[in-house]
């Protein structure tokens, strides 16, 4: 227990003081300030005008008529896509840096299990990613007052955050596979990369129908409610959670390690 | 004596590279070993494998009678090490790196990194963060984090690298120190070899991932070729003298005169008072020792002349 303590000491204090927890803070605040700009917009409309938003005017009369409900159960939505990649900036910089900063070495010859080393850096990840993911709804819900939407009820409210909170959860569980990819690529750029594809793959089983079954789909589908997910989606997504995690240590254990 | 480092048949090849093969190296407890080796030698890649960061292909490795494994807790907490450049966490300071290394060896108390910051001489850089830090200071940096937790093994990957001079012997004399009053066993890697010269009793001569020589440091003194070189005013009549007498000579490049026979090393005056009889006395003479790098670039068959086979 001392040592894990010790070790999250270690990952916090890494994160803390480099400037990554500022710069995804920032990044996470494009969506709700973002949504909340187009809200503003499309409910006045001589605003899109000046501003020459003609050609998106079909969907901004969408977003006019948007209530307290929709608009909270919209940031599961934000989760399910934005909020996957600034979790996987999140996972690559924990496990790559140590790679293309050259600090490995310094973790692998030590008293302490590798094992615990990496359970550190996941539960770190998870505690920032969620956070990120309260920040995200915090503010959501902050410009949601300030625009004034209708029909603001606490039912509404909750709803909406129980959506965030599980899609959040997803999120975290599915992108753990890149851990591993960040320490076989030895620094950020593979798993990005392979987060790239991830999601132009999400896309294509979404049009073939088959996005339920797919780990890197299912918390947009589950965001979005609009087709109730088996519980083989949830079971996929616990699996890819625990696979990333068993590979990423069965990796560092036994990989040769010359960096 | 008990053995602090033992490997046997140790080996590694990446595909058809052979980066070390069948390398069986005994380190005493108490004594500095330097590996001695060109780049790309092998020095590196054993240095890891016996760290537990390379699994080796062939052979095994016992660090402090522990079996080396990859990713195995044992034997750390006693072996301190900087294995190439010191990298360290650019965003924290001095003091927090050394903080880190210390959460990472359980039972170091929080008082070491203020003493270990004082005797490497980073005080004035303890508040500073390590990615502003000079190449030299870096390094005492990676040297702090190794010592930290008062190991009895040392694995030092060019330690002089990026001192200045000063520095170099400040090292030196702390590692003198580690291992006379302390018994700590400092197995090092080095190209330097006059630096090598002056710290290790014993020495590794490793090339293209072969053990080549393994001597205590009094042998590599001995080992080091010597020759008696000569300049005169007639290098013909010199020659012809020297000849007469039996004395094997060379004339070399630069028109001086070079004797490598036993006798006439040891009797310098002899040789003085045969070319002064044949009225071509030496206006220079003197027994010239093979530097280290000479003896080095001999023993691995770079030295121009296809070298010696000395396996």
């Amino acid at each position: 227990m001392n040592d894990l303590r010790n070790l999250l000491w270690i990952e916090q204090r890494k994160a803390l003081r480099s400037r990554m927890v500022l710069w995804t803070l920032l990044a996470s605040m494009l969506a709700p300030f973002g949504v909340g700009f187009l809200i503003w917009v499309s409910k006045n409309p001589e605003i899109s005008q000046k501003l020459g938003l003609v050609g998106a005017k079909a969907n901004l009369v969408a977003l006019a008529g948007v209530d307290w409900a929709s608009y909270a159960s919209l940031f599961g939505q934000v989760i399910g896509a934005g909020g996957f990649f600034l979790a996987i900036f999140v996972i690559s910089w924990l496990f790559g840096r140590e790679f293309s900063d050259g600090t490995l070495k310094d973790l692998l010859a030590v008293p302490v299990p590798r094992s615990l080393i990496l359970l550190a850096k996941f539960i770190v990840m998870a505690v920032w990613s969620a956070l990120l993911t309260l920040a995200i709804f915090a503010a959501g819900m902050l410009v949601g007052v300030l625009l004034k939407l209708p029909g603001g009820t606490l039912n509404a409210l909750l709803h909406g955050a129980a959506i965030t909170a599980a899609a959040g959860l997803m999120v975290i569980l599915v992108v753990m596979p890149f851990a591993l990819f960040a320490s076989m690529g030895r620094g950020y750029l593979l798993p990005i990369a392979l987060a790239l594809v991830a999601l132009l793959f999400a896309n294509l089983v979404l049009v073939l129908g088959r996005g339920e079954f797919y780990p890197w789909a299912i918390p947009m589908i589950y965001a979005e409610g609009k087709t109730p997910l088996p519980p083989a989606s949830y079971v996929i997504v616990l699996l890819t959670g625990l696979l990333g995690w068993f590979a990423t240590d069965y990796w560092w254990h036994h990989a040769d390690q010359s960096r | 004596m008990p053995l602090s480092i033992e490997t046997t048949d140790l080996g590694k090849s990446y595909g058809a590279v052979r980066a070390v093969e069948h390398l069986s190296l005994r380190v005493a407890e108490g004594e500095i070993y330097a590996f001695l080796g060109l780049n790309g030698a092998g020095k590196t890649t054993t240095i890891r494998m016996l760290l537990g960061m390379i699994k080796p292909t062939t052979g095994h490795a016992t660090v402090l009678g522990t079996r080396v494994r990859l990713g195995s807790r044992q034997p750390w907490s006693e072996v301190g090490y900087l294995v190439e450049i010191p990298h360290s966490y650019p965003e924290l300071t001095v003091r927090e790196n050394l903080e880190v290394a210390r959460r990472l060896h359980p039972g170091t108390e929080p008082a070491a990194v203020d003493r270990i910051i004082e005797r490497l001489g980073l005080a004035a850089y303890a508040d500073r963060r390590s990615g502003q830090l000079s190449q030299g200071n870096a390094q005492r940096l990676g040297l702090a984090r190794s010592l930290l937790h008062n190991p009895r093994l040392l694995f030092l990957d060019e330690p002089a690298n990026g001192l200045d001079p000063a520095g170099i012997v400040e090292i030196r004399e702390l590692l003198l120190e580690l291992t006379r009053q302390r018994g700590v066993t400092v197995f090092m890697s080095s190209h330097i070899l006059a630096e090598v010269a002056r710290l290790a009793g014993r020495v590794g001569i490793i090339h293209e991932g072969r053990l080549l020589r393994e001597l205590n440091i009094d042998e590599l003194e001995r080992e080091r070729r010597r020759r008696l070189v000569l300049r005169v005013r007639d290098t013909g009549a010199a020659r012809q003298a020297l000849l007469g007498a039996g004395q094997p000579v060379q004339v070399l490049p630069d028109g001086a005169l070079e004797l490598a026979n036993a006798s006439s090393i040891e009797r310098p005056d002899e040789i003085n008072r045969l070319l002064a009889q044949a009225a071509v006395p030496p206006v220079y003479l003197a027994v010239e020792e093979e530097d280290l790098e000479q003896y080095f670039l001999r023993l691995v068959g770079m030295d121009g002349a296809g070298g010696e086979a000395l396996r």
